[in-house]
């Protein structure tokens, strides 16, 4: 997220072909203009002469513009980028893929706090609702939706429901919860975050990875208090896998991260020496969870978290629905970019769902 | 109450009084040999942990019992901190070095450690390349050819004399690397030494055809030592075709060196003098050089000289992308 003071100077709004819509009508790109994964993707909609608008709406209002017009019994969107070009009219729109789009930014001259508040808010409002009447299908999902998903409580409950195995979790912000969960896990408990987010410690950024929780976190167990966390028991891994969930296509990579010392609790902690990634083979009733986990929560997109333990179970620990896909193209080799391209492409023509 | 539960309280108060910074354990540890002090039959003593990652320590203070045994007390005050905010790790723990978008691991870094060959850099410097490489080829998906990573894994022993599968998978258990986990490495290795060829191979001949005089060959003798020394040698040189290397061979006071070179390998103070020019002593690398050239031949479009001029780009190339690169290290 950028300050409007620190943004860096947009590009041109992304246009091709020119003029031309062909047969299925726009794909319109919500993401920040130096978003990679998109450069990955727009080859492959190329390829496919798929007409594409990739637009970031951290333009908006400060340069783009968007109209919302009612009369004769119906509506008119236009979004004008702001870059010069032919303002797009949303009806023409088949596909949007709102990837990681920057929240509304006001012009750098309106300076009072207050204002800028106020124009964040008025521009969020009129853009919730020119994406709830764009009536194209979306990946993963419009905002509300997506939200709603990302919440690990109603995710968990989902995947409860379709028959994967969850460890046994605990959301709470109850100090007394801490040492009995402890005690059932056999003194093998881990602590995660409910939401990333931001924060600092004396000034310097800080995470809260996987914590394996010890003797010593629990002589501070008040501080739960303050707000919620989830414990879980440690599970066990042979290997940990990424699930991407592309419509109803399924890659899976998997990441040996028990190699690595640094990486064994969280992969996330990246030593890419030691951790080896690769494809892996999902068994076709697991396969099958997860597309149905995808399209319960209302979305055409995944990345799911599973653990394969050493005895051969699957076991679920979250969906992220707009997660990272870069690493399992790149290092576990799965079409992902083109599986994008092609549920983008396919918007709108009957095919690829 | 008892005058150990009249102790623990104070211990209790001592805890809670105590800066829990790793950068004020010093100032804990003198508030606690006070306290000790003060309670000499307890025989006091703190314990700090110090958690890797975080600026943050726990105490605990551990006092005789009275009736036997000891005692632990550990004290966590109520000071507003969320649970995970306390048990949280700096962003970068872990790592040594961020040069834009690579994160070099510190287990990654000993790893580099290893491989680092160059004798005119520092190994800082070297770290630092190497992650301007790995920004360079992170897109890349295609597989190592066979051939390159088979050049590059027998480069790699034979630089650390692993001539035999004994000594290699020794060493491998001594870094903690499993064969397969080599395999990769040797793999990442691989691409970073085609990706240096290519890039040569690319800016070689421009390289060559703007400045062509830098790569002439040149057969040239050179001395260095004390300037004392230099300077009652360099008579030497200048007669270097007429029994002066036999005087220079038999000086004990300088360090002679004969070589033919491209102009731009050779010591600074040489490589635009033509056949005859003598030059010294200069101070030159801490110490003082003389020298003279014997033959200068004009630069040819062949292998060797391509190769010296796609070196010298790349090293250029690379030195304009560190200025443009983004580097911080974590614990400096």
């Amino acid at each position: 997220m950028t300050s409007a003071a620190g943004r860096v100077p947009t590009r041109p709004a992304v246009r091709f072909p020119n003029a031309k819509y062909g047969e299925g009508g726009v794909i319109l790109i919500l993401s920040d203009r130096r978003d990679e994964a998109v450069e990955m993707v727009l080859a492959g909609l190329r390829r496919r002469r798929a007409p594409v608008t990739w637009w970031d709406p951290g333009d908006f209002p400060a340069r783009g513009h968007l109209t919302v017009t009612f009369g004769d019994g119906g509506h008119r969107l236009v979004l004008d980028p702001g870059t010069g070009e032919t303002p797009l009219d949303l009806a023409e729109v088949r596909a949007v893929w709102r990837r990681r789009p920057n929240p509304p930014t006001p012009a750098a001259n309106v300076t009072d706090p207050s204002h800028r508040r106020h124009v964040v808010s008025q521009a969020r409002f009129l853009l919730d609702g020119a994406w709830e009447l764009t009536s194209a299908r979306w990946m993963p999902a419009r905002g509300e939706t997506e939200r709603r998903a990302h919440n690990k409580i109603v995710h968990m409950a989902h995947a409860v429901a379709l028959g994967f195995r969850v460890p046994e979790t605990v959301y709470t912000n109850d100090p007394r919860e801490l040492v009995p969960a402890h005690g059932r896990a056999g003194g093998r408990l881990v602590a995660k975050q409910i939401d990333s987010a931001e924060f600092t410690l004396d000034g310097a950024d800080h995470r809260a990875y996987t914590t394996v929780v010890t003797r010593r976190h629990l002589t501070s167990r008040h501080r739960l208090g303050h707000e919620p966390v989830i414990l879980q028991p440690y599970v066990p891994k042979a290997v940990e896998l990424r699930v991407i969930v592309v419509g109803e296509r399924v890659f899976a990579a998997e990441i040996d991260s028990q190699a690595s010392r640094t990486a064994k609790d969280d992969w996330r902690h990246y030593d890419d020496d030691r951790v080896r990634y690769g494809a892996h083979r999902l068994p076709g009733d697991v396969e099958r969870r997860c597309a149905d986990l995808v399209t319960s929560l209302g979305l055409s997109y995944g990345a799911i978290d599973l653990i394969l333990t050493p005895e051969g179970e699957y076991v679920f620990l979250e969906i992220n629905p707009n997660g990272a896909w870069g690493f399992v193209e790149q290092r576990a080799g799965l079409p992902v970019a083109d599986a994008i391209a092609d549920w983008l492409a396919t918007a709108g023509t009957g095919e690829g769902r | 109450m008892s005058d150990f539960a009249t102790a623990l309280e104070s211990g209790v108060r001592l805890l809670r009084g105590l800066p829990r910074r790793r950068a004020h354990v010093e100032e804990a540890r003198r508030a606690a040999a006070g306290w000790a002090l003060e309670h000499p039959d307890l025989r006091a003593q703190l314990v700090v942990d110090e958690r890797p990652g975080t600026p943050v320590v726990d105490f605990d203070l551990l006092v005789e019992d009275p009736r036997g045994g000891t005692v632990a007390l550990t004290v966590q005050t109520e000071d507003g901190v969320p649970w995970l905010v306390d048990h949280s790790t700096h962003w970068a723990a872990g790592q040594l070095v961020s040069v834009d978008d690579v994160h070099l691991s510190v287990a990654q870094a000993l790893t580099m450690i290893k491989s680092l060959s160059r004798r005119d850099t520092t190994p800082h410097d070297e770290i630092v390349d190497q992650c301007l490489i790995l920004n360079e080829v992170a897109d890349e998906t295609e597989p190592v050819p066979t051939e390159d990573l088979q050049a590059a894994a027998d480069e790699f022993r034979r630089g650390r004399g692993l001539y035999d599968r004994a000594t290699t998978l020794a060493w491998l258990a001594e870094m903690g690397m499993t064969p397969e986990r080599f395999e990769t490495y040797i793999g990442g290795v691989a691409r970073r030494r085609a990706f240096r060829r290519r890039k040569e191979a690319e800016l070689g001949a421009a390289r060559l055809a703007a400045d062509p005089r830098a790569f002439d060959l040149v057969r040239a003798v050179w001395i260095t030592g004390r300037e004392n020394g230099v300077a009652a040698h360099t008579g030497d040189l200048a007669r270097a075709a007429d029994g002066g290397l036999a005087a220079l061979a038999a000086a004990g006071d300088v360090e002679t060196t004969i070589a033919e070179r491209p102009a731009l390998d050779l010591p600074e103070p040489l490589r635009d003098m033509a056949p005859g020019e003598t030059v010294g002593p200069v101070p030159y690398g801490g110490a003082f050089l003389a020298g003279t050239v014997l033959a200068r031949h004009e630069a040819r479009e062949d292998e060797r000289t391509l190769a010296a001029a796609g070196r010298a780009a790349f090293s250029e190339w690379l030195a304009a992308r560190r200025a443009r690169a983004t580097i911080e290290w974590h614990w400096s």
